[in-house]
């Protein structure tokens, strides 16, 4: 799940990082009364999941109160890479002599945290990384040890950094990895951490992604789903306890697997267009499927149901049950084409068969989809 | 001989007592798994489908002389239980349990790299070698034997494939489910390498999907060290850029685009592997290499 930039600042502050003070607002007379309370100038910033808000416009700064009020009524409302923006957070400009790039995250393939670290701070750190690699250190982590003081030093002279700002840069670097280690995020970055004339250090942005899978030992977060997915169906579909993402077609997809489930995009894609993938995971039960149809249809102008499911872990016979229950109970007149095969699946098919559902007579998906398309063209 | 199991492989089940743990015992064993014995702290002395239950992992070691485990869990107690069977010398652990949190499977990971183990998922369907035993949730009726290697990071793509092949009169040897999570223990790499030394396998197939760099570093290793044939399929071919599908391994992310399926597809030909555009051509493309010429 990822955090907003002000959620991530909590983090980081709970670990020892010093982060700006912030006031968040929802409508511009509130923006301005945050700017009052922490003093001009100050910087307006869209609260969203995605990068970009520099470029869209999410990001401006205000050195009069009516110019806070003009960029948050600029700001909120608008969308940024499909995400609305529902709120902003005003915080003290604050100066830099020197930028950082850190951030901890996981190397997946190799299965271990990496810890990376830039002295070009404020920009894309991909492009410093093809641009100028000698100003970028990445390390992978001891995910038992721990990033040792040691190795976070060595990281910052590696990328030129020389006295004091040594250690300073490096405790914010262990501070970042215990941010990463104990809320279980896939990523905890700070772009960018700066040097104020001052000479104090400052993360001014934070980007942290918490594993789903973890949330539950998390309770402390307190983390709401609503405005984290855009799409009301998507949503939806987590609340029943599925994997649901929306396409533009208008052919609904119900697969018992991820791959599957991709797969059956692949192959319809061919002929015709996907309006959702959809993966049940490993625990169907009829109502669960019963929920699943519901969901699917609740999509505008979908022509055909197109069910894919093995029954390994899954009962697929009971899965049946919960789509026909649905079929009965709303009168569902659009073709419904399943594919079923694995434990239980004669079962399954009589269960189909005996209730309109057409049973696909093939083990591939490629003959199902042709079947699907018969259906289709067979009914105009 | 096959990879990594066969109708002696002694089993332990972690987690025998639960719904699903039974269910799969009972099907582990009609298939002809030999399943010596179950785990489930508090439990010990019960007995699950004739299978004697105990509390710890070292117990069903030193009395049934248990050397692989296939996980039914929870994921909160994925930590403990790995734990217990690396320290009492378990050899191959499946974990079949999915929404194991990623930190405890790096943790894991790294504990498992220092000892003798090879571990084989999070949220596989697990390891099926054909015509002798399973450890896994497989639907035994979607296999055929025969000397065909399948490595899969989708569950449900890797029975779709199987079946597909045995309706065509190809079978298998031995099937692995990789796992679905971003992080998992073996690579597939790793895999192809045991299928690579395989009496029993003349080709392998492998079932990728979008994310991550599984299948182009698999490229770089059968282009080095692999002389049996490859074929391929690769699925999710116009997935959203930034959404999971289903999986959490499976995403496209940033603007570099990281995880394609188009360049996963183009680093494998490039290496000579035949890439399959559908399910259904995989069958097509293993005909034409099995076919003496």
């Amino acid at each position: 799940m990822k955090l907003y930039e002000f959620e991530g600042n909590d983090l980081l502050r709970r670990e020892g990082i010093p982060v700006p003070d912030y006031a968040l607002a929802a409508t511009p007379e509130e923006a301005r009364e945050g700017a009052e309370a922490l003093g001009l100038p100050v910087v307006v910033k869209a609260q969203v999941l995605t990068g970009g808000r520099w470029l869209a416009g999410g990001v401006q700064t205000a050195y009069s109160l009516e110019q806070v009020e003009e960029a948050a009524r600029r700001i909120l409302g608008t969308s940024i890479r499909g995400w609305l923006v529902q709120q902003v957070m005003i915080t003290p400009k604050v100066d830099s002599v020197r930028e950082f790039y850190l951030a901890v995250t996981i190397d997946e393939y190799h299965g271990t945290p990496v810890a990376v670290l830039s002295a070009a701070g404020g920009v894309s750190v991909n492009r410093i990384a093809l641009e100028r690699p000698e100003e970028v250190a990445s390390r992978h982590v001891s995910v038992i040890k721990g990033l040792l003081p040691s190795e976070a030093r060595r990281m910052c002279r590696g990328v030129g950094l020389r006295g004091a700002e040594v250690s300073r840069v490096a405790n914010m670097l262990s501070a970042l990895y215990h941010v990463f280690r104990n809320y279980d995020a896939l990523i905890a970055e700070i772009n960018p951490l700066v040097r104020t004339p001052e000479g104090d250090y400052l993360a001014l942005d934070a980007k942290v992604e918490i594993d789903d899978d973890s949330l539950y030992r998390h309770p402390e977060l307190n983390l709401s789903l609503d405005s984290r997915i855009p799409s009301l169906l998507e949503r939806q579909g987590r609340e029943i306890g599925v994997s649901y993402v929306e396409l533009d077609g208008d052919i609904a997809i119900i697969a018992s697997g991820a791959g599957l489930g991709m797969a059956s995009m692949d192959i319809i894609g061919r002929s015709m267009s996907p309006a959702n993938f959809l993966e049940t995971g490993g625990a169907i039960t009829a109502e669960l499927l019963y929920n699943v149809m519901d969901l699917v249809l609740r999509k505008e102008g979908i022509r055909a149901v197109f069910i894919n499911v093995y029954g390994g872990i899954n009962p697929i016979h009971e899965g049946a049950k919960g789509v026909v229950r649905y079929m009965k109970e709303h009168e569902v007149t659009i073709p419904v084409v399943a594919k079923a095969l694995g434990n239980h699946q004669e079962e399954t098919w009589e269960i189909f068969r005996n209730n309109g559902v057409h049973v696909v007579n093939d083990v591939s998906t490629e003959k199902g989809v042709e079947q699907l398309a018969r259906l289709l063209e067979g009914g105009k | 001989m096959s990879i990594l199991l066969n109708r002696k492989t002694k089993v332990l089940v972690q987690g025998i007592t639960g719904r699903i743990g039974r269910v799969q015992t009972r099907w582990m064993l009609d298939y002809g798994t030999n399943i010596v014995a179950g785990v489930t702290p508090g439990k010990g002395g019960q007995e699950v489908e004739g299978v004697p239950v105990y509390d710890t992992v070292a117990e069903a070691v030193a009395k049934q002389g248990a050397e692989a485990s296939v996980f039914f869990i929870p994921p909160k107690s994925f930590k403990e239980a790995a734990l217990q069977s690396i320290d009492a010398g378990i050899s191959l652990i499946v974990v079949i349990t999915e929404h194991v949190p990623v930190h405890d499977v790096m943790e894991i990971r790294e504990y498992a790299s220092e000892r003798e183990v090879r571990i084989i998922g999070p949220t596989t369907p697990g390891i099926i070698t054909v015509g002798e035993a399973k450890m896994g949730i497989m639907p035994s009726n979607m296999f055929t034997p025969g000397r065909i290697g399948v490595i899969s990071r989708s569950g449900t793509l890797s029975y779709e494939i199987s079946i597909n092949l045995a309706t065509a009169g190809l079978g298998q040897s031995t099937v692995v489910g990789m796992g679905a999570d971003s992080v998992v223990f073996a690579s597939i790499p790793e895999l192809l390498r045991l299928f690579e030394r395989d009496e029993d396998t003349d080709l392998v197939v492998i079932v990728g999907e979008v994310g991550g760099v599984q299948e182009e570093n698999a490229a770089q290793f059968i282009d080095r060290w692999m002389t049996k044939p490859v074929v391929t399929y690769i699925a999710g071919h116009n997935v959203p850029e930034g959404k999971r599908m289903g999986h959490a391994g499976a995403i496209i992310q940033g603007e570099h685009g990281m995880g394609i399926p188009q360049s996963k597809m183009a680093a494998l030909r490039e290496v000579g592997v035949d890439v399959a555009m559908y399910p259904a051509e995989v069958v097509e493309l293993v005909k034409w290499h099995l076919t003496p010429s």
